[in-house]
């Protein structure tokens, strides 16, 4: 093993990469657009904010205190709109998916209640609404739980069950906090699939591996070479993404070793399938495409964007059973919720995946033979 | 050529060849792509391998080269064994491959550069990139060099480890005229430095002007070896007299005097095997009033040699 050589081919590729303008984009600038993206729309995902349009038949102070009582609830916007106009008509002509319509006699009904002693006085509140829309869905059910607790007030009675929330977590959880990690995760597998089907496929295809053949390289060394040169790579993007993820958005994420230690392990399992597809796939384009076809699974599946309990229970098994979520969990559990036994287990996993498929890949690579 | 029984009885004590290959064969499956041959090739001469596509040529080079192996016979490399001195002969020589290529984003200078660490060398760069008249183009990047220029950086990295024995594989193949004159002076350097040159083409025109030893394969056989002239002595015995934009009569009388002849674009190629023959006809000629542009006589070339022995053309360029 010729270290001057191995540091060679780093360096003939580091050049190359630096300079091709779409592999440095797609490579350290894509994953940090997608950070800033998805930052920037979950960023107030915690403030739910709705608009609410509120039809007052009654037209009283009771009626416009419950008004404005729901804005001060501070989940709705509203929009009030005139008794003389039709609510169905209304809510299909502006395209709105619900309208809350506050019946004539609703103060009357609470005099009768409350002061007359009344128990058969009572109002009715009318929802209009679009059942397509799951917004609908969620404003009524925020307007059912304020309509109980006044229920439940005026009736003077104090409730039976009371509840107190308590979070398991230490810090407060965000959604950019859940993605980086997985964004890690996904930029070091890319790069490192990718970089290898390129190395190995389009090399040959070119025919520069004939021509390394022809020197003094061993297999060994270029490979070596490859790995280095894709871990740093590696590294190089997530340091990028973690300086944007911190200084953007003052992420809630821990650097620890584990880090190093999942990102290396993340390399050597995907260029070990990449190692295995170009044995397979010889032409630059079909493994290219074989390529992406393992890596679009891993992006979505694999929980990188989104947790698997927001997935179907048979998707969030198949989940667990790529190699990719592996890693997610790992830099999850090691960089937010700091449980380094769960780390270690993922650690372990992933790492005998990569150990199992980057053998197979060694010995599938033939690159110096065309026989 | 070498065909007996038991040809390797003083190999090795043979140090004037750079390369000696015996009964070599090579088969893939049922084809069979190097047909039991054998040629040696003297230290310092440029030995030219020539043969149509498919004839043989690159697999027969690239079992010397060490990237193939051979499935019988035996192949030396300055003395050393294919098959077992692979490191030792990859260090020795130097390779240009059949369409060679390079890192896109590197420039010329990074590029040879970049393989001569590869062979733990120290190369003065500067000097290789001069060498095939590079040097106003040392930092350029390779995918904006011409096919020409690629070539010429190719030559400069086989050279590299400063190598004994340098392999081109059809270093001028898909070349424009010029750039193909180029890469021939290149290789005229490298003749005068006292290289031994193992080019393979399928341009008789290449082998008949740089090489001193001709091998011309066909169907994974070597079907004659020589230098150009001795090959084109041995295997033709006639002149061609060519008359330029002859009269339309002229085929008439050709025929009348039973020569044989051949009609090429507007000229007429007449083959004639004795000296005198070439008197008769321009006397023919001036008695029949028979009018033409010009005269060339001249003996057949490579091309020629290589259509009379297998009645193929060596290239689709030659047909026209």
């Amino acid at each position: 093993m010729n270290a001057r050589i191995i540091f060679a081919n780093i360096v003939i590729h580091v050049k190359g990469f630096i300079r091709a303008k779409e592999a440095v984009f797609f490579t350290l600038l894509f994953p940090i657009l997608l950070v800033l993206l998805f930052g920037a729309i979950f960023q107030n995902e915690d403030d739910v904010h709705f608009d609410l349009v509120v039809q007052d038949l009654d037209a009283t102070n009771t009626s416009a205190k419950l008004v404005k009582m729901l804005e001060l609830n501070g989940t709705f916007t509203i929009t009030k709109i005139n008794s003389s106009k039709d609510a169905v008509e209304y809510a299909k002509e502006n395209k709105v998916n619900l309208v809350l319509i506050i019946p004539k006699g609703y103060e009357e009904a609470f005099f009768k209640r409350m002061v007359l002693n009344d128990m058969n006085a009572s109002v009715n509140v009318t929802y209009v609404y679009d059942p397509s829309s799951s917004s609908a869905t969620t404003k009524m059910q925020i307007l059912n739980s304020v309509f109980m607790q006044m229920n439940q007030n005026l009736s003077g009675a104090p409730p039976i069950i009371s509840i107190t929330s308590k979070s398991v977590l230490v810090k407060k959880y965000k959604y950019i906090d859940f993605f980086v990690p997985g964004i890690i995760a996904m930029a070091s597998m890319s790069m490192s699939l990718f970089g290898t089907v390129s190395m190995n496929a389009e090399l040959r295809q070119k025919g520069i591996i004939r021509k390394l053949a022809t020197t003094p390289i061993t297999r060994a060394e270029w490979i070596l070479s490859n790995i280095s040169y894709q871990i740093l790579l590696s590294f190089i993007s997530t340091a990028l993404i973690l300086i944007v993820s911190f200084a953007v958005f003052d992420v809630s994420l821990t650097i620890n070793l584990w880090l190093g230690v999942f990102v290396i392990l993340n390399v050597f399992a995907f260029a070990g399938l990449g190692m295995l597809l170009t044995r397979f796939a010889k032409e630059a384009e079909s493994a290219s495409a074989a390529a992406n076809a393992i890596m679009f699974p891993m992006m979505f599946l694999a929980g990188t964007f989104f947790p698997l309990e927001t997935m179907p229970d048979f998707l969030a098994l198949i989940a667990k059973i790529l190699p990719l979520y592996y890693v997610n969990e790992g830099l999850r559990n090691s960089m937010f919720f700091l449980d380094y036994t769960a780390s270690a287990f993922d650690a372990a996993v992933i790492g005998t995946f990569a150990f199992v498929v980057f053998v197979l890949g060694l010995f599938a690579t033939d690159w110096k033979s065309d026989e | 050529m070498n065909n007996s029984k038991y040809p390797f009885v003083d190999f090795g004590s043979m140090p004037e060849y750079a390369i000696e290959v015996e009964n070599l064969v090579k088969r893939y499956k049922s084809v069979t792509a190097v047909d039991n041959i054998s040629f040696k090739v003297k230290k310092g001469e440029l030995f030219a391998f020539l043969g149509p596509n498919g004839a043989g040529k690159t697999t027969t080079v690239e079992i010397i080269e060490t990237i193939r192996k051979p499935t019988s016979g035996l192949v030396r490399v300055l003395g050393l064994d294919v098959m077992k001195n692979k490191i030792e002969i990859v260090r020795k020589i130097g390779v240009l491959p059949q369409e060679f290529s390079s890192f896109d984003n590197i420039t010329v200078w990074e590029t040879v550069n970049y393989y001569s660490k590869l062979f733990g060398m120290k190369a003065d760069v500067d000097k290789l990139i001069e060498l095939v008249n590079l040097s106003d183009k040392r930092n350029e990047r390779y995918k904006n060099l011409s096919g020409g220029l690629k070539q010429r950086l190719g030559i400069a990295i086989s050279l590299v480890n400063d190598p004994e024995v340098v392999f081109l594989d059809e270093p001028t193949t898909g070349l424009d005229p010029r750039a193909r004159r180029e890469v021939w002076s290149v290789l005229h350097g490298l003749k005068k430095e006292g290289k031994t040159i193992f080019l393979t083409t399928h341009y008789m025109e290449e082998a008949e002007l740089l090489a001193d030893t001709v091998a011309i394969i066909s169907k994974g056989k070597i079907i004659a070896a020589g230098s150009p002239n001795e090959l084109i002595d041995k295997n033709t015995k006639y002149m061609i007299v060519t008359l330029k934009n002859p009269d339309k009569k002229i085929p008439e009388m050709l025929c009348k005097m039973g020569c044989e002849f051949e009609n090429s674009n507007r000229d007429v190629k007449i083959k004639v095997e004795r000296n005198e023959e070439i008197l008769t006809i321009l006397n023919k000629l001036k008695e029949e009033n028979i009018n033409y542009n010009g005269l060339d006589v001249r003996k057949p070339n490579l091309e020629e040699v290589f259509l009379n022995l297998t009645g193929e053309i060596l290239h689709e360029e030659a047909k026209a």
